[in-house]
């Protein structure tokens, strides 16, 4: 680091205290206590040094936080397995739902033709969050290495799909997959209703409900929505 | 009441009663209860018709009286019994699955009339079916009353409330308005008849009904010069034993969806066995024993003990909570718990309007934010794995149809919104009034369309009913095959075309009425079980 003067040093010890979760450069200037042009040429120059780099983080775009040049940014800042670039991956996620949901229902469908006592059916339809991982991870549609909870939190998701239940159960602790002395244990489910009987009306759907009445310019006698739904 | 119930309201008196009863029962809908001078006064009807509407609307339990002080006699409609009137085909056909034809025209008798005396239903029935039956048989009065006894045996028809017989007369003026009593015993006590008979076809071209002069034949019976036997006391549908019989339904399917065929035929038969017991109100029915169940288990099935006590384990440990476990006597007691099954139904309800209107991303983000009672937004964006922009554009689509709301949480007393934390609630009791609501005016939008489309046609049907009268009375009198056939090609084919469209588009806006009151059953045995909770 020959070359460089005190302030530059001092600038780089913040930096690299700041470990991989990096700081921002506001920051930077409180604990510095130097002015912000001042801080701005050093971080110039340490960039093209290559002895820092600036990382974008994914909850605020526009913020950039500096940590040493060598260092993998923390989980937090690049947002994890689901963001490449910033960019939260939505169809990568959805390929996931869809091939965890596949496995559980199909885990379903065997256990149901089984035929077998009430409560062996049941307890084999489960799957617990450590075998949906391992078929996951065979499956290798994934480029990034994906961890448990990773996987936990798609499961989460088909749970609020209304796809899939979970429960817990202890768990001694060396079992595989056992968390803290218990296991998650996922299925696959029914909805309990069909779709109900307001939908299948097209008023049930009808964006513009509120300005129909009677008499008005939207009315059930000039309804479109209705004509096309009685030519069906 | 809400403008899109009473204008449902008015359509249904409209449809079924005409125009006058519908103009008195909005009346009274819209003001509550009335002395009749007022009633004729505010409407701008003649008395007379006034007092021959409220007997049309009382007959059918519409419309309940009280005697106030100084003798003056209040009027009062009851709005939640108008709109029973949509369930009407509903209540008929499951008459039907249970009791068959019979059945099912004796309760369509009761809903048509009212109320009416068992033997007066029992002639009407067994008429209507003899004409049904082939040429040669009659229908006995006997079935028809067995199928009555059945009826009220099982809680679907009860006795009307009568007026009281006095045992020591009351010297003083009679009461302007008799109160009328039932006693809870005799609500089901079927009187003792002999009804001896069997039901008489009308025979239009019959040898011995042509001879007599019709005046003289009053109707198709001529036991009307006996005293009718049980006079004095009517009978009416029981609906809350029917709606009970729904929710089960409801229970039993929803159960069938979510486990298999078996556990579903428990339920149904732990239910079956709390029909009597248990009230309709009731958040959980009377603790059944594991060998109580297995006793009563319909015939067909074979399944040990060990295999049922498996499936009620199961039941109970299920998230659903539909069943409990309430005690280990008896090999354990069990209970159906019903507020929770109506409020998952309700709840279910919810999340499948929410999936079909806006998508299932949406619902993903609805039941999300259910399960954990108050979240933020940020918080609902890693959960839901939804992109940011697309999450947000969703929460307060949902925020603005009202099926979430906001709480705010200050953290500063002076409420700065940059130092406010917002969390997203659903509250179910509240999202059900909506959804209620907007099913009503769905109901009334359809009744109206219907109305429309039949109104628009008119010409053409009173062309196809007038050319149908030609046939008809062409047939009686014996014309040719090649007369027929020149009078029917007076329709020509686009307008039967038109016709069958007519019919086609007119039976589809009726099933859709069903279809929507199934929904506003639902939701309403939720609010209603909720708010006696409470």
């Amino acid at each position: 680091m020959k070359g460089s003067d005190n302030q530059e040093k001092l600038v780089y010890q913040i930096i690299e205290d700041a470990g991989n979760k990096g700081i921002w450069s506001r920051d930077i200037r409180y604990k510095s206590n130097l002015p912000l042009t001042e801080i701005n040429k050093i971080l110039k120059n340490l960039e093209s040094k290559k002895l820092i780099k600036a990382v974008k983080s994914v909850a605020a775009s526009k913020k950039k936080v500096y940590m040493l040049y060598n260092l993998q940014p923390d989980r937090s800042v690049t947002g994890g397995a689901w963001y490449s670039d910033q960019d939260f991956e939505s169809e990568f996620v959805e390929v996931l739902n869809q091939q965890c949901f596949k496995f559980l229902q199909s885990k379903a469908e065997t256990a149901r033709e089984s035929k077998q006592n009430p409560m062996i059916q049941r307890n084999s339809s489960f799957a617990s969050s450590h075998e949906v991982w391992k078929y996951i991870c065979e499956l290798g549609i994934s480029k990034v290495e994906l961890s448990m909870e990773d996987i936990e939190t798609i499961l989460n998701t088909l749970i609020y799909d209304g796809k899939v239940e979970m429960t817990i159960i202890a768990a001694k602790e060396g079992t595989v997959g056992s968390v803290d002395g218990h296991m998650k244990l996922y299925r696959a489910v029914n909805p309990i209703i069909p779709p109900t009987g307001l939908v299948r009306a097209p008023c049930g759907l009808c964006p513009v409900f509120d300005d129909c009445h009677e008499g008005g310019e939207i009315s059930p006698s000039n309804c479109i929505y209705m004509t096309e739904w009685l030519e069906f | 009441m809400t403008q899109a119930e009473i204008k449902l309201c008015s359509l249904l008196l409209q449809e079924h009663f005409g125009e006058i009863v519908e103009k008195i029962g909005v009346r009274l809908i819209r003001t509550g209860s009335q002395p009749l001078r007022v009633i004729a006064h505010d409407t701008g009807t003649s008395l007379d018709q006034v007092k021959k509407a409220l007997c049309v609307l009382a007959q059918h339990n519409l419309v309940s009286y009280q005697v106030h002080k100084r003798g003056v006699v209040e009027y009062e409609a009851q709005c939640s019994r108008v709109l029973r009137m949509l369930r009407y085909p509903r209540y008929i056909y499951t008459t039907k699955t249970l009791y068959s034809d019979t059945g099912e025209l004796i309760v369509e008798e009761l809903l048509l009339n009212g109320k009416l005396t068992m033997s007066a239903v029992v002639k009407k029935v067994a008429d209507r079916l003899t004409e049904t039956m082939e040429d040669g048989k009659t229908m006995d009065y006997a079935e028809v009353s067995n199928t009555f006894v059945r009826l009220a045996d099982t809680h679907f028809v009860q006795r009307c409330p009568s007026v009281p017989t006095t045992e020591n007369s009351d010297p003083g003026p009679p009461p302007p308005a008799p109160t009328l009593v039932i006693n809870e015993k005799d609500m089901y006590l079927v009187p003792k008849l002999s009804l001896i008979g069997k039901g008489k076809r009308r025979r239009s071209s019959d040898e011995d009904a042509a001879g007599e002069p019709k005046a003289k034949r009053p109707k198709y019976t001529t036991d009307n010069k006996e005293p009718i036997p049980d006079d004095g006391i009517y009978w009416q549908a029981n609906l809350d034993r029917f709606h009970q019989h729904f929710r089960d339904q409801a229970i039993v399917s929803a159960v069938a969806n979510r486990m298999d065929q078996t556990s579903s035929e428990i339920v149904r038969t732990m239910l079956r066995m709390s029909e009597i017991t248990t009230s309709s109100s009731a958040p959980f029915t009377q603790p059944l024993s594991s060998n109580e169940i297995f006793r009563s288990l319909p015939v067909g099935y074979n399944i040990s003990k060990q295999v049922l006590d498996q499936y009620l384990t199961l039941l109970a440990d299920d998230p659903l909570e539909f069943v409990g476990k309430s005690g280990d006597s008896g090999g354990g007691m069990y209970v159906i718990n019903l507020h929770k099954a109506l409020a998952s139904l309700a709840t279910a309800t919810l999340e499948s309007v929410v999936q079909e209107r806006f998508g299932s991303r949406c619902a993903r983000i609805f039941r999300l934010v259910l399960e954990k009672k108050h979240i933020e937004q940020k918080q609902v964006e890693d959960f839901a794995m939804i992109p940011a922009k697309e999450a947000k554009d969703m929460l307060y689509k949902m925020l603005s149809e009202n099926f979430m709301s906001l709480q705010e949480i200050p953290k500063t007393p002076d409420h700065a919104p940059s130092r406010t934390f917002y969390l997203y609630t659903v509250n179910i009791l509240s999202a059900a009034r909506m959804l209620l609501h907007r099913c009503y005016k769905s109901i009334a939008n359809l009744i109206e369309r219907r109305q429309f489309e039949t109104k628009e046609n008119k010409r053409l049907l009173e062309k196809s009913q007038r050319v149908e009268a030609i046939i008809a009375s062409m047939q009686a009198t014996g014309a040719e095959e090649a007369q027929l056939q020149e009078i029917e090609e007076m329709i020509t084919a686009p307008e039967r075309q038109q016709l069958e469209t007519l019919k086609r588009n007119v039976n589809k806006l009726d099933a859709s009425e069903i279809q929507v009151d199934e929904t506003i059953f639902l939701l309403e045995s939720y609010i209603e079980c909720t708010m006696k909770r409470q």
